[in-house]
């Protein structure tokens, strides 16, 4: 075929993203944080596996969610997680989850224009114990809040957590917590609630609900059974 | 100490068969020759002190700084070769900055020595930024930081730290750090610290001090260079 243009034009198809699916989310409270994601990992209408983990612990009161491409959000997981390490040699201390979040924040902007096709949200307890959560775009924009959902069921969940838990604006005087007023249990309670509603509705969200509760006493786990179809 | 000199006087990166790098011994001689410089650390804050040898009447004066900034919770005196601290803090001006951009926090008083101490090492080798000799500079880094709250550190040209309630050096070290040592005390006032440092200073300084010839400033939190005014306040206060 002559290469003067006067043939059909032919590119490469080559892809390099998938989307895996699944759903994150993250409620902070005045002294805990809940983070909690679904294990379902999809391609299409196929599920892969029904036991991916999306949740991991970067440090040690800060955890880090990520849905969208599994591929991505492993490898920016182990950048990150080898990036804490080493800050944790030298500086003596683990990192704190606002330094997470910024690093977090700068890692995927240096990956402006090739980007980690995740979806994240970081958990965390910040320097005073109050419950930390940023909600990030693809490409490092982000933002401290007081609860989160990101992911496959966002269009689902997001709303819903609008409705039970949007606080007053910061705007007002005097100014008031931006955590939310619900207990811990009553925390972990809504966010079964939202999983559970999602799962019905959204093919990428199910199996089974890991949920990651951070206090001051430390780490604790939960496990919420999800429909597996 | 160093009558004979030897063919390992030559390489920088050499040691001599009894375990020595004769170019850092010398390089910390270097220091011994410089003006004096002092710092106290107190619960309140950090005071910082130096002597500026003016060696002409026409030499303006406020181009010798020996204070410098590292970042607004650091700063720095130095005795030594003042080029090469200057490359120093330059260094650790960038590294601060670079800490704040990708942590969102002010980078830790330690973290900061041992990166300047960790450039001060690398010398004499084919890195980029790697100096040919070693940096012929002493520093006192004083700064404050949440975690650890008022630290001061001595870095010397072999790159070594330490940190310190209260340390001196350059010409007048010897005797400066001995006053120092007898009259230090744990619960110190920022206030006494000036007093201290300045007196100390005046002592072995040849010249009168004046606020032409010395040079003070504090962490505390926050780096502040004193005016004249302030210097001038507590030469009278002596």
């Amino acid at each position: 075929m002559p290469h003067d243009g006067s043939g059909p034009t032919t590119r490469a198809n080559w892809s390099p993203y998938d989307n895996n699916g699944g759903t994150v989310l993250a409620v902070a409270g005045e002294d805990y944080v809940v983070c909690a994601a679904d294990t379902r990992m999809s391609t299409g209408y196929n599920i892969l596996t029904r036991d991916y983990k999306k949740i991991d612990q970067m440090s040690d009161k800060c955890v880090l969610a990520s849905a969208g491409f599994m591929a991505d959000a492993v490898t920016l997981k182990k950048t990150l997680k080898a990036r804490c390490t080493t800050y944790e040699f030298q500086n003596d201390k683990p990192m704190g989850c606002v330094s997470f979040a910024q690093m977090l924040s700068n890692t995927l902007y240096y990956r402006r224009f090739f980007p980690y096709y995740t979806f994240n949200i970081v958990a965390g307890l910040d320097a005073e114990g109050k419950g930390a959560v940023f909600t990030y775009d693809a490409v490092g924009s982000y933002e401290r809040t007081n609860y989160s959902c990101q992911g496959s069921g966002q269009g689902l969940i997001m709303p819903v957590l609008d409705n039970q838990l949007k606080t007053v604006s910061p705007l007002v005087l005097p100014a008031q917590s931006s955590a939310t007023p619900l207990s811990e249990s009553e925390a972990v309670d809504l966010v079964k609630d939202c999983f559970a509603t999602a799962g019905e509705r959204d093919i990428y969200t199910g199996d089974t609900v890991e949920i990651w509760i951070i206090n001051k006493d430390g780490v604790r786990k939960e496990y919420q059974e999800l429909k597996l179809d | 100490m160093f009558m004979t000199r030897s063919e390992y006087d030559r390489g920088v990166t050499t040691f001599s068969p009894e375990g020595r790098l004769f170019q850092v011994e010398y390089a910390i001689e270097a220091i011994k020759l410089g003006s004096t410089a002092i710092a106290i650390l107190t619960k309140e804050g950090i005071v910082l002190a130096v002597e500026r040898r003016t060696q002409s009447p026409l030499m303006v004066p406020s181009s010798l700084d020996k204070i410098m900034e590292i970042d607004s919770h650091v700063a720095c005196a130095v005795s030594g070769l003042t080029a090469d601290a200057q490359s120093m803090v330059e260094h650790g001006r960038v590294q601060a900055q670079n800490h704040y951009f990708t942590y969102n926090e002010s980078m830790p008083v330690r973290s900061l020595t041992q990166s300047l101490c960790a450039l001060s090492a690398n010398f004499g080798t084919d890195d980029e930024d790697s100096m040919s000799r070693p940096f012929g500079v002493a520093l006192l880094v004083a700064g404050h930081d949440v975690d650890n709250g008022y630290q001061l550190y001595h870095t010397d040209p072999s790159g070594t730290w330490t940190a310190y309630k209260a340390k001196a050096i350059g010409s007048g070290s010897e005797g400066a750090q001995t006053t120092l040592q007898e009259e230090y005390k744990d619960d110190m006032t920022l206030k006494e610290a000036e007093n201290l440092a300045l007196s100390t200073l005046k002592a072995v300084m040849e010249e009168k001090v004046s606020t032409a010839n010395v040079d003070m400033a504090s962490v505390a939190p926050k780096y502040e260079i004193y005016s004249k005014d302030r210097i001038k306040e507590i030469i009278e206060r002596l």
